[in-house]
């Protein structure tokens, strides 16, 4: 019978299951127990059947009687003895001072990186906070626009306004509570006998019970409310009177509220308010309120709805349905324009549907599609925020692969301590406690430090960043926690795999001193090639933003904007152009005056009869494109001796003619229809970049049309001669025109500030890449020194037996420069991918080329190498018969 | 009442390891219960049952030897303590006590 049985066996997995789950002291006897029953089974109702009753009596022990563990008959060690503890602190500090080099490389690199982290906290913290101090968030909205074709497709949006729809929306829907309109003016304000030109607010009266600007002095709901009353900020106050209680004082401002035009005199304002400084997360920074004033007629010109130039801000009650609100707006907005719509689309052909939205105040600061504008400041960039964190990411990374790399390697001399500790009792869970321990202390010292460097490179990263952080942030419950966070992860990052590798040390290796940890670490070979490849990725981004950088700046224009100044003047008239180019050229050192209308036009006409072409418009006379040296390249200039030229020609240039197809262009019509008037061409202007390099050059018509106005007008002086030259011009301004401020500007100073973002982001980028270049290199220094110390013997053997100097010192320098050349098979198509990402974003921008590839790889090499020479020099040199000699 | 308590199924339990008088081990019992009661009885119950007992200090456990159709693993047999003894013994007495109270024994209607 027992040979038959042997080969009937109970099922094997669920004896595999038990063996796993029920607890080992019980598993003898439930195993046999059932066994035994299973024999018995097979005997009385055959192997089938018995199987069966296995598995339900297997099953019937999962149950938590048997899985329960017994109880250890010993008392476990102490985890948080006294004693220990002080004996961890003793170690720590022993080990840090004694191993300056790597806990100088710890700290300085954790805290640079901390640092960079703790900035990026700041700054995000402050771009979320943007605009929330508003006690009447979140019922604060923006008034916003989108236009439909008749298809229903979205064609574009806009976040301004006109005067129009505040007030009759708020007139009309009662869940809007009030409503601010907020529109930005420059006006010239006299103190004395000095005028100034000043941004002025204009804003409807319920400004302060919508949005929580605290005032110093003054009713905050009534400071508003009177026609020629007016709400300056503290520091207003104390430039124009030099205190801030100047209540019921006055300033003179010139024109009146409600006319925007020229030609007035000043008028006198009563300080009704004193405010404090606007918070500087806010979009809304002001320094001089006045009142919103409008004529009776402006609300009932039904086509002012198509008027748009300013913000208007809504307050809705608490708990109202945004998007019932946004119907009922557009429900009286088609009921009260639509005599104005019928007739847009009769006179211009305007047949896109309008519709109105509303934006919640807080999402502007960040929102791509409908930012702060037009008087609302400090709009940011998302992607800034991106590239900043992806930056502080790389360099703290970079600073905790450094202390995992440098611990780890550095092990091997407390491999003894890790053995005497687990001999007499230490368990690995006491052991991962010391070494977590440790890292915090490391940590902790780094985050002092970099609190530190935080208030040092504050300022600096303000300008960057165009912030005005302070460390005084801090005091902010949510900001502490982001940063103890930031200071608990950084120490789990960087602590834990070491802890987890030296607790699991055998004792009996380390104590008979066969440890030998190989040089061919996978995991540090990883963390170099990652460093580097981080390293290198950032240096090909920052020479790409560089030559960008480099290529916008020096790009040919077209047209020459050296010598050049720039003066504003409102409603330059057609006498005062030649009354200041009279006065102007009597000085030798001017060569020419030309006005040009003020800030940039647009305009459409109609070509070949039908084709519509929109344009950039400039209104010149005939000294202009002279004086920037652009020729005509076919027909003629303007002449200021043909009358005939501003009513009845005008000058287009090459891109005009390509987009209206013309063979000839010289006497083609221009059909300005709207307007009724059709101008001949008369010359094609060479193409000009008269923008920035971020915009392709466009059609672009000139006219010296009598109706419109210069703003502008601009000088060209001979080299050398700028003191004197705007000396001369000042004086002549002043003289002809007192009442208007006089400013001016080099024209290509102001064509270099148009890169001022590229140029942040250079200096951005370049921060970036020399920290992680130099925490990386810092890093590999240790891991040279190691290496170096670990293979002292074998340096001694192979000096003795007659290697050179050269050839040691290139075997160790070859080990890591290896590293850094495999970094680049990864960092290259990463890096290729992302500047040509980047540079989509410009339509006039240089090619990738190899060229700056290979720099950047000989940059990383060149500096990997430097650092590593230093150590493996430093021990081909040594003398063999020191490291031979002790045994 | 002094005593600690005990299930009816410790009970049985309890009683049958006394009967097998130290050769009392899983599979015996659950045989031997099976076979006085006629229940189905489950190792799984047998065991948590003398796992209780144990606890209660009513059982004590020694390992037997080694059987080749337990594969090779050995017997966790049990006896009755002093305590278990005692326990038992109360038990009977306050049964006893009980059916020597009744003025009229009842016979089965049905004898079987």
């Amino acid at each position: 019978m027992k040979s038959d049985d042997r080969n009937i066996t109970p099922p094997a997995w669920a004896d595999k299951l038990l063996c796993r789950i029920c607890a080992p002291h019980l598993l003898e006897t439930i195993l046999g127990d059932l066994h035994e029953e299973f024999n018995f089974q097979v005997s009385q109702v055959g192997p089938r059947k018995a199987r069966l009753l296995y598995y339900r009596e297997a099953l019937g022990f999962l149950k938590l009687r048997y899985i329960k563990r017994q109880k250890s008959p010993y008392s476990a060690t102490f985890t948080f003895s006294h004693d220990m503890i002080r004996n961890y602190f003793t170690i720590a500090w022993r080990t840090l001072a004694h191993n300056k080099v790597y806990s100088f490389i710890n700290v300085i690199g954790l805290s640079i990186g901390l640092a960079a982290a703790m900035l990026i906290l700041l700054y995000t913290k402050d771009e979320v906070s943007f605009d929330q101090f508003h006690t009447n968030n979140p019922n604060i909205y923006r008034i916003t626009s989108r236009s439909l074709s008749i298809d229903g497709k979205k064609v574009g949006v806009m976040g301004n306004t006109g005067y129009m729809p505040g007030p009759k929306f708020a007139a009309g829907v009662p869940e809007i509570r009030s409503f601010v309109r907020y529109e930005e003016q420059q006006k010239d304000i006299k103190n004395g006998t000095e005028i100034k030109s000043e941004k002025v607010y204009r804003v409807d009266s319920s400004f302060f019970s919508v949005f929580s600007f605290p005032l110093l002095s003054g009713n905050p709901e009534t400071a508003l409310s009177q026609t020629n009353s007016i709400v300056i900020s503290e520091a207003m106050a104390q430039k124009y009177f030099g205190s801030t209680d100047v209540l019921g004082k006055t300033i003179l401002i010139k024109g009146n509220a409600d006319k925007a035009y020229e030609d007035e005199r000043f008028e006198p304002y009563t300080v009704t308010g004193v405010a404090q400084k606007s918070p500087q997360n806010s979009s809304i920074k002001f320094d001089i309120l006045v009142p919103m004033v409008t004529n009776h007629g402006e609300m009932e010109e039904s086509s002012n709805w198509f008027s748009v130039f300013m913000n208007t801000f809504v307050l809705l009650e608490p708990g109202a349905n945004v998007s019932l609100v946004e119907k009922k707006m557009n429900l009286i907005y088609n009921a009260d324009a639509k005599e104005a719509i019928r007739e847009m689309a009769q006179k211009y052909g305007f047949k896109d549907q309008n519709q109105y939205a509303l934006q919640p105040f807080t999402a502007m600061h960040l929102s791509a599609d409908l930012p702060g504008d037009n008087g609302l400041v400090d709009h940011s960039d998302q992607k800034l925020s991106y590239i900043l964190t992806g930056i502080a990411i790389f360099i703290l990374l970079i600073a905790c692969i450094n202390f995992i790399n440098l611990t780890v390697a550095r092990s091997l001399k407390r491999a003894k301590e890790i053995g005497v500790r687990k001999v007499v009792g230490g368990g690995r869970i006491q052991l991962i406690i010391q070494f977590l321990g440790e890292s915090f202390l490391l940590c902790f010292a780094a985050f002092i430090f970099a609190l530190v460097i935080v208030q040092l490179t504050l300022p600096t990263f303000n300008d960057l960043a165009n912030k005005q952080l302070a460390l005084s942030y801090l005091f902010d419950i949510k900001l502490i926690m982001g940063y103890l966070g930031l200071f608990l992860a950084t120490g789990l990052l960087a602590g834990f795999y070491p802890a987890l590798v030296l607790s699991g040390y055998n004792p009996v290796t380390t104590l008979y001193n066969r440890l030998a940890l190989s040089g061919k670490n996978q995991l540090q070979t990883s963390l170099v090639v990652l460093q580097f490849t981080i390293a290198s990725f950032l240096i090909i981004g920052t020479l790409t933003i560089r030559s960008q950088f480099d290529y916008l700046i020096h790009y040919d224009l077209g047209y020459n904007d050296k010598h050049m100044i720039r003066v504003e003047k409102s409603n330059l008239t057609r006498e005062e152009v030649k009354l200041l180019r009279q006065e102007l050229v009597k000085d030798p050192n001017i060569l020419s005056v030309a006005p040009k209308n003020p800030g940039r036009w647009f305009n459409s006409a109609k070509v070949n009869g039908e084709t519509e072409i929109s344009f950039a418009y400039e209104t010149i006379d005939p000294e202009f494109l002279p004086m920037i040296e652009v020729p005509v390249l076919l027909g003629r200039n303007f002449s200021a001796d043909s009358p005939g030229d501003s009513s009845r020609y005008v000058l287009v240039n090459e891109t005009f003619v390509k987009k209206a197809g013309w063979k000839n262009p010289v006497g083609q019509v221009v059909d300005f229809w709207f307007n009724n008037i059709k101008y001949s061409v008369a010359g094609v202007v060479k193409d000009y970049h008269y923008t920035d390099l971020n915009e392709k050059i466009g059609p672009q018509i000139f006219t010296m049309k009598a109706g419109n106005t210069y703003g502008r007008f601009f000088v060209k002086i001979k080299p050398g001669t700028e003191t004197t030259s705007l000396r001369h011009i000042k004086e002549t301004y002043t003289r002809l025109f007192p009442l208007n401020p006089y400013a001016y500007k080099f024209l290509d100073d102001d064509n270099q500030q148009r890169y001022e973002s590229e140029a942040k982001w250079k200096q951005i980028m370049l921060f970036g890449t020399i920290l992680t270049i130099f925490i990386s290199c810092i890093g590999l220094f240790g891991l040279a020194t190691l290496a170096a110390q670990r293979r002292n013997k074998e340096i001694g053997i192979r000096k003795v037996m007659g290697a050179s100097v050269t050839s040691i010192a290139r075997l160790l320098t070859s080990d890591f420069l290896k590293l850094v050349c495999i970094s680049f098979v990864f960092a290259f198509p990463l890096a290729y991918y992302a500047i040509d990402k980047w540079l989509q974003n410009y339509p006039y921008r240089v090619d990738i080329s190899a060229l700056l590839f290979l720099e950047a790889a000989l940059l990383a090499v060149i500096v990997a190498f430097l650092t590593v020479s230093f150590q493996s020099i430093r021990a081909a040199l040594m003398n063999p018969a020191d490291s031979l000699r002790s045994e | 009442m002094n005593r600690a308590y005990l299930g009816e199924f410790e009970e049985i339990v309890l009683l049958t390891v006394a009967a097998l008088d130290g050769t009392a081990y899983g599979v015996i019992l659950t045989h031997e219960i099976a076979e006085q009661t006629g229940r189905a009885v489950k190792l799984n119950q047998i065991h948590s049952a003398l796992q209780r007992l144990e606890e209660k200090g009513m059982v004590r456990s020694d390992m037997g030897e080694p059987t080749a159709e337990r594969g090779g693993r050995r017997k966790r047999l049990y006896s009755l303590t002093a305590y278990g003894q005692r326990t038992l013994q109360q038990v009977r007495e306050v049964r006893e006590n009980l059916w020597s109270r009744f003025v009229k024994p009842f016979k089965l209607a049905v004898e079987i």
